[in-house]
Parts: C-alpha cells; sequence; structure tokens
C-alpha cells in the first residue's frame, strides 16, 4: 500500500467533501481538549483546525487584531475564506485565543446566514475530583449538540468503539515515533510532523491503514547516519514542517517533541472504565500532557521534557514560542533553570505562524548545532 | 518627605521594598493632598489603608495572603487575614517607569514580550526579592487570561507557599455557579486547615453585609454618571478596579459614600465636572492606570467626560440569603465572575457585547473609545465584535488606541493624547 499520504501536510478537503457527500456531517475542531472519539461515535468527521502554509491573515486580523497569536488568527482566515467546507467547528477554551476563533466564527455566522454548527464546551485547567465531573457534564453537553445535528445516537458501544480505533491510533503512532529513538532513525523530524499533521485531512480507518503500510516498510527505509545533533523541539502550536526543515537542513535531528501536534497529539492509550465511559474519556482528556494551559501540569510536562531527551539520547532542545502565545511562552519561568540543572542545551526562538525568518532561525539553529554537536 | 526619585533609588539598591516604596509614596500624595486639596483626600485614605495593611499584616499578627485573579476576598477577611491583590503592585507602580521597567526586563529574562505587563511587574518583582515579605498562602484564580494562567502557577512554585487555585468556568449559568461553589467549599477547608481556625460564619456575615452596601454605594455613584452633566470625573473610574482588593471593608463603603455625596452635590447645582459638557465618552477598555490623567485632559481640553467604562462597572450582584452557605458561595463564585476584567474580557465575547450595548443604552455616551492594553490581547481580539455592535446600534464610530497600561516605554502620554485629539479633531468634533 502506498502510504505517500502520510507525508502530505497540505490541508485538503478531499476527505471531508467524500464524508459529507454520503451525507454524514464534517466538524472543525479546536483544539486538545474536544475529544474526537465523541465525533466518530455520532458518525461525525473531525477535523482538527490548523493553518499550515497561510501565508495572509489580514482578513483575519481585522477580527482578531494584530495582538492576537498568528496561528490563531489564521486558522480564523482559512475559517472565513473557505479554505475549509466544514459543516462547523467546535472549540474547547483551550486558551484565550482558542476561544476567540470560536467568538468570533460564532459571530460571524449569525450575522450571516446562520448554517454552522458552532459550539464551545468549557475545558477545566486544573485536574482533580472537582474538575473531571464538571468537564464530563460539558462533553454531556457537546453529545447532545452531536446527536441533534446528526440524529445519531450516541451509546456507551460507541465511545467505547471510537476509543478502541483511536487507541489504536496511538498505539500505532507510539511504534512510529519509538523509530525515532535508535541511533540512526528511519524518518526525520520533518516527516514525523509531516505524518501526524495528514491525521488531520483523513477519517481515523485510512490513517491507521496508512500508519501500518509505513511501519511495514520501515525495513526498506535508509537509516538516517549524517545528523550533526539530536534535537528536541517543544513550544508553541507547530503545524508547519517547513520550520522543522529549515533546523534539519542544517544538520539538527528532530528526534523528540513536545508538541500539540506531535507525538503529544495522540498520546498514551485511553483506559475504559465500564462503569463509566464518558467519564473515562473526560479523565484521560484532562489528565494527558499535551499543552501548558492545564495550570497544575507544568511540572509534569517539565519532567516528560527531560525524561523524553534521556530517552532519545537528545544533545539540546530547541523552544520555539509564537509570538503572543502565553501559555507556552511563560514555560521558561521555571524550565529553563531545570534543563540547567539537568545539563541539557536549550536554544529559545520567536516564531510566527508565517515562515518570515527562516533565515533568522537557520543562522540560530545552526549556532547551536555547533555549540551542541559532539565529536566523534 | 524624600524625592520619590530617591525613593525609586533606595529600591532599585534593593535598601526599600515595593511595598515601603508604595506606603511611602501613599504618603506624600497624602500630604500634598492636604495643602492643595483637601476636599479630595477620600480617594487617597483607601490606598493608605490597602498598603499599611498589606506592609503591616505580619506585625499585626495577621497571616498575609497573596492573591491573583478573582477571588473571594470575604472568605478572606473573615479567617482574619490580609489579602494582597498582586496587581496593585503595576497599579502603583505604573506612574513610576523607571521601577516598571526594571521588573518588566526582570521577567523578560523568561517570558515571552508579550505577556501581559500586570504579570511580568508582578513575577519581575518577585524574581528581584523586592517585595520583601513571604505571604503565608497563596490564592489564584484560573481568570482573566493566559498571562496570569502562566504567571501565577510559576508565581506558585517559586514562592513555595501553601497554594489554592479556582478553575473558573467560561460558563455564567447555574452550572458554572455551582462548580464555583463546590470550590468554595474547597477554599474553606484549605483555610481552616492553614489559618487553624473554624470558618466563622458571623464574621463571614459581616464581611458580606460590607460587601453589598459597597457595590450598592458603587451602583449609586454609577447612576450618578447617568446625569446630564456628568457630576463625577472619568478618573474615578479607575479606581473601581480597586473593589477586587477591598470590596468586602468599611472603609470602600467610606470612599463610595464621600464619592457619592460628591457628585450629589454637583447634580444638586446642576454642576458637571466639564465646564460646558460637550461629549460622553464610553471606554470599552479603561486601563490607562499609567496615564490617568488623560481623563483630566480630555474634561478640560474637549469638555469630554467618561461617563462609563467596561472595565469597572459591575452589576448589582447581592447576596441575598446571609444564612444560606451553599446560596452565599454561589453568589461569591457569581462575583467572581462579574469582576472587573473577568465579567467582559475573559468569558465568552458576548458577555462584553452585552456590557457595552448596557453602558449605551444607560450613559448615552456619544463618543467611544476603546483604549486597549495591549497584553489583553483576548480582549483586543472581541474588539471588532463590540465596536461593530456599537456602530450598528447606535452609529457611534470608535477609537482603538494600543496602549501599555503599565509600561510607559510602549507609547507616551503625549502619543496617546496626540491620538485622541487627531480623533477628537477629525471625527467628533467635525
Amino acid at each position: 500500500m502506498n502510504y505517500q499520504k502520510l507525508f502530505d501536510s497540505d490541508i485538503s478537503n478531499a476527505a471531508a467533501k467524500a464524508w459529507r457527500s454520503e451525507g454524514k456531517k464534517a466538524l472543525g475542531v479546536i483544539c486538545c481538549h474536544v475529544p474526537e472519539e465523541l465525533f466518530y461515535a455520532a458518525g461525525v468527521l473531525p477535523v482538527r483546525l490548523r493553518a499550515t502554509n497561510c501565508v495572509d491573515s489580514s482578513e483575519a486580523e481585522t477580527w482578531m487584531s494584530s495582538f492576537s497569536c498568528s496561528f490563531a488568527k489564521s486558522i480564523l482566515q482559512y475559517w472565513l475564506d473557505g479554505t475549509y467546507e466544514l459543516d462547523g467547528l467546535v472549540a474547547s477554551d483551550g486558551c484565550m485565543m482558542a476561544s476567540r476563533i470560536y467568538d468570533n466564527a460564532k459571530y460571524i455566522n449569525e450575522k450571516g446566514d446562520g448554517s454552522k454548527f458552532i459550539m464551545q464546551i468549557g475545558a477545566p485547567r486544573l485536574s482533580n475530583s472537582r474538575t473531571v465531573p464538571f468537564y464530563k457534564e460539558e462533553l454531556k453537553d457537546l453529545i447532545a449538540g452531536l446527536e441533534k445535528l446528526t440524529g445519531n445516537k450516541i451509546t456507551d458501544e460507541k465511545l467505547k468503539a471510537a476509543v478502541a480505533k483511536q487507541n489504536e491510533a496511538r498505539a500505532l503512532i507510539k511504534q512510529v515515533n519509538a523509530l525515532r529513538r535508535a541511533e540512526h532513525p528511519v524518518i526525520n523530524g520533518t516527516d514525523m510532523l509531516k505524518l501526524m499533521l495528514a491525521s488531520t485531512n483523513m477519517p481515523i480507518d485510512t490513517y491507521i491503514e496508512l500508519l501500518k503500510a509505513f511501519l511495514a516498510d520501515v525495513p526498506n527505509r535508509a537509516p538516517i547516519t549524517e545528523a550533526r545533533a539530536r534535537i528536541m523541539i517543544i513550544g508553541s502550536a507547530l503545524d508547519n514542517p517547513e520550520y522543522l526543515k529549515v533546523i534539519e537542513d542544517k544538520g539538527g535531528l528532530i528526534v523528540a517533541d513536545a508538541l500539540c501536534f506531535g507525538e503529544r497529539g495522540y498520546g498514551d492509550p485511553l483506559e475504559i472504565d465500564e462503569a463509566d465511559v464518558l467519564g473515562s474519556i473526560a479523565k484521560y482528556y484532562l489528565e494527558r500532557l499535551v499543552c501548558p494551559r492545564m495550570m497544575d501540569k507544568h511540572t509534569e510536562l517539565h519532567d516528560y521534557i527531560i525524561q523524553s531527551v534521556r530517552q532519545a539520547k537528545v544533545d539540546g532542545i530547541i523552544y520555539q514560542r509564537m509570538q503572543n502565545c502565553e501559555c507556552w511562552g511563560g514555560e521558561n519561568v521555571l524550565l529553563e533553570q531545570k534543563l540547567k540543572d539537568a545539563g541539557i542545551p536549550l536554544l529559545t526562538v520567536e516564531r510566527e505562524e508565517q515562515m518570515a525568518n527562516a533565515g533568522q532561525l537557520s543562522i540560530r539553529a545552526e549556532a547551536f548545532i555547533e555549540m551542541i554537536e559532539k565529536e566523534d | 518627605m524624600a524625592d520619590v526619585k530617591d525613593l525609586e533609588g533606595l529600591v532599585l539598591r534593593g535598601e526599600m521594598t515595593i511595598t515601603e516604596f508604595a506606603c511611602a509614596k501613599v504618603d506624600a500624595s497624602i500630604e500634598r493632598m492636604k495643602e492643595r486639596n483637601p476636599d479630595m483626600l477620600w480617594t487617597m485614605e483607601i490606598q493608605k489603608f490597602m498598603w499599611d495593611g498589606f506592609r503591616d499584616a505580619h506585625k499585626n499578627g495577621k497571616k498575609l495572603v497573596f492573591y491573583g485573579g478573582s477571588v473571594p476576598t470575604e472568605l478572606i477577611a473573615a479567617f482574619d487575614c490580609v489579602g494582597f491583590y498582586l496587581d496593585t503592585i503595576p497599579f502603583r507602580l505604573s506612574t513610576n517607569p523607571t521601577l516598571t521597567a526594571k521588573y518588566i526586563d526582570e521577567a523578560e529574562k523568561y517570558v515571552g514580550a508579550s505577556m501581559c505587563g500586570l504579570d511580568k511587574v508582578e513575577l519581575g518583582a518577585w524574581l528581584s526579592g523586592a517585595y520583601g515579605m513571604q505571604p503565608d498562602l497563596f490564592i489564584y484564580n484560573s481568570v482573566p487570561c493566559d498571562s496570569s494562567r502562566v504567571a501565577y502557577p510559576a508565581m506558585e512554585k517559586i514562592i513555595g507557599c501553601p497554594t489554592f487555585s479556582f478553575d473558573m468556568p467560561f460558563r455564567r449559568d447555574e452550572r458554572g455557579a455551582e462548580y464555583l461553589a463546590d470550590q468554595m467549599e474547597d477554599l474553606v477547608a484549605f483555610m481552616e486547615e492553614h489559618t487553624g481556625h473554624k470558618l466563622d460564619w458571623d464574621k463571614l456575615k459581616y464581611f458580606m453585609e460590607n460587601a453589598n452596601r459597597n457595590f450598592d454605594l458603587q451602583r449609586q455613584c454609577a447612576d450618578l454618571r447617568k446625569n446630564k452633566p456628568c457630576p463625577l470625573p472619568g478618573r474615578l473610574l479607575v479606581l473601581n478596579g480597586t473593589t477586587n482588593a477591598v470590596a468586602c471593608y468599611p472603609i470602600m463603603g467610606d470612599l463610595y459614600q464621600a464619592e457619592l455625596e460628591a457628585g450629589q452635590m454637583m447634580v444638586d447645582l446642576g454642576m458637571g465636572v466639564c465646564e460646558d459638557e460637550k461629549y460622553r465618552i464610553a471606554m470599552l477598555q479603561n486601563m490607562i492606570w499609567g496615564n490617568a490623567s488623560i481623563m483630566d485632559w480630555m474634561q478640560k481640553e474637549y469638555n469630554a467626560v467618561a461617563v462609563m467604562d467596561a472595565f469597572g462597572f459591575q452589576g448589582d450582584i447581592m447576596y441575598e440569603h446571609m444564612d444560606d452557605r451553599r446560596d452565599c458561595f454561589k453568589t461569591m463564585g457569581r462575583k467572581m465572575q462579574n469582576n472587573p476584567m473577568i465579567h467582559g474580557a475573559s468569558g465568552p465575547s458576548e458577555n462584553h457585547i452585552k456590557l457595552v450595548e448596557h453602558i449605551f443604552e444607560q450613559y448615552d455616551p456619544n463618543v467611544s473609545m476603546f483604549l486597549g492594553h495591549v497584553g489583553c490581547k483576548h480582549t483586543w481580539a472581541s474588539a471588532k465584535m463590540v465596536t461593530d455592535m456599537v456602530q450598528d446600534k447606535f452609529g457611534i464610530p470608535t477609537l482603538y488606541v494600543d496602549l501599555d497600561a503599565i509600561d510607559g516605554r510602549y507609547k507616551s502620554g503625549d502619543e496617546i493624547k496626540a491620538q485622541i485629539a487627531e480623533y477628537f479633531e477629525t471625527v467628533v468634533m467635525k
């Protein structure tokens, strides 16, 4: 089976069009705290919204101003200019910028023909015995909304089937990711990100089949032996593989990440408690480490980063933070010292969604790689 | 009394804490006011109460509770603790650009420059060791914004004292109120554990009654602003932000009582703060702490008074059933959601739109301004929706000015004035 579609990271409407042509619904998803399992259980195609290759977000900027994060603005741009052809969108209040995409999209929809399904659910910023039940109630609202939209009843059985499918994808991605831990990996960071982004372009079944095909072909892939340094990349939502290519072109092989579109996007398997299926989903999504928006998970996130550095034999971390992304923008307050204490070199770079600073990134990445590369 | 530059020097050399600096500045302002404007002394008394209280908490045998975002000050007071609202630090330092810049620069060693200046000052001052005090407890909320959601958890780790954090839901309905009431029970348990005292309901009732009185007086002051001409200056709107810190103390009521009497006297005399009021300004955001004199300047230069703002304006959420614990805790939660900056800015944008719509319906403004703090990125991201509503429904165009409420290096007072002047001369007065 040809798995090259896994490495086409351009945004494609093909799958959504095909899905909708069967009379089914396809909805945009913003961002990490909207469980896709619920959509599949309702027969809805979830499309995690992103902004890959957006070069002009000026229309969205009139709504969100120049002080908003350019990733969020670019998503709104794509929503407004018709890049996405979907039946609506569902957002969580992941960060204030995610909320404002929702607010503006809802306002514009109501001013227009009101034809889109636009919904927000609340995702707590703490994970404990108070917040998980609250989040579960929010998910019940989402279920009610999806059932009304589709006419399909979401049962525990359907949820369990959807979880099983997502877990299958999670397990396969874990296998792909494990390949990066090798001394000479068969996949670089740029392709890994493309492979992750591809999940937003297709239904989960197709994605699973392509992942299996890729893994079957691993023995035929050439190991990468030319790297000067092994890099971990962390920071704001990054959906542009070209950004990683600039770093890898300078000899920095990206072997680990803590990106929401990266290996954390799928994460560990979701374990179902038969007595409380929806509660299990709520607990999983609040507890998983995917974004520093969670106020009580900073230490865990830092520990995860350091553990990944050790496991993947990383020589240094590149921490890219999007202008106006406060969630990731403040992570250095505690992380920098922890990395110093652990003897892990760190390069911090500012970024915008549009690749306007590739030259500067290239120079800084090269200097960093020179600093950390080990002589054989 | 030492010159303010000398005091700044002491702080910069680490020979004076920012709390002592703030106390000294307030004392100096009071002395000046006694000579030049004794009728307005009431505006400073609340500042003295606050800052002396913070500084002397431990000396007075009280536990000191740092807090960030909106938290139930009534509960902190009921446990006989002194609450130190961290945002009062950047408010107070905003007129001292040297100190503000120092702490912002300190914070920016670690955080992105786009982080809100308030949080940068709070964080940078702590990293510089400038507070000169160690809190006994820290309480913070997941509002108002992403900046505070990053700054407070980081400060929690650095300060290292027992900490309680709220998770604020975006929803303003019964489910949201119940959720906050549950967390209020958790806070009570936390306070009981760390203060060694059980919650004294009568004490809490006393502070809730104060809060009711204060917010009723605030509402009456706000109602006075509906008069034409407007009897109260725009500058006083900025003081409403102080309610977070002292909303449950009698001194806040004393301030509003004095404000109410002064305003009522003006109404009775048929007078306004402008000699010949021509323009009534609605402020869609109003965080010009470093340049509050712009309000006076607009009154003098253009006979334009800010009649209401969408920052400090609050609704009428009152404690109704003082002996019903659950009802009181739900009301506390609703009040937290209705605090300045939280009510409009941090929830869904439609809250901000409704708030501004209410202001236009009630206060009859004929000028609309969005003096937007650049750190409030989420408010900027709602601004078009809000100002479109103002244009569509009330036919008034809005002036947008970007400024940093805290860091004067971003844009000076003169630059802000120049933008406002141009707007008056080319749009408003045309």
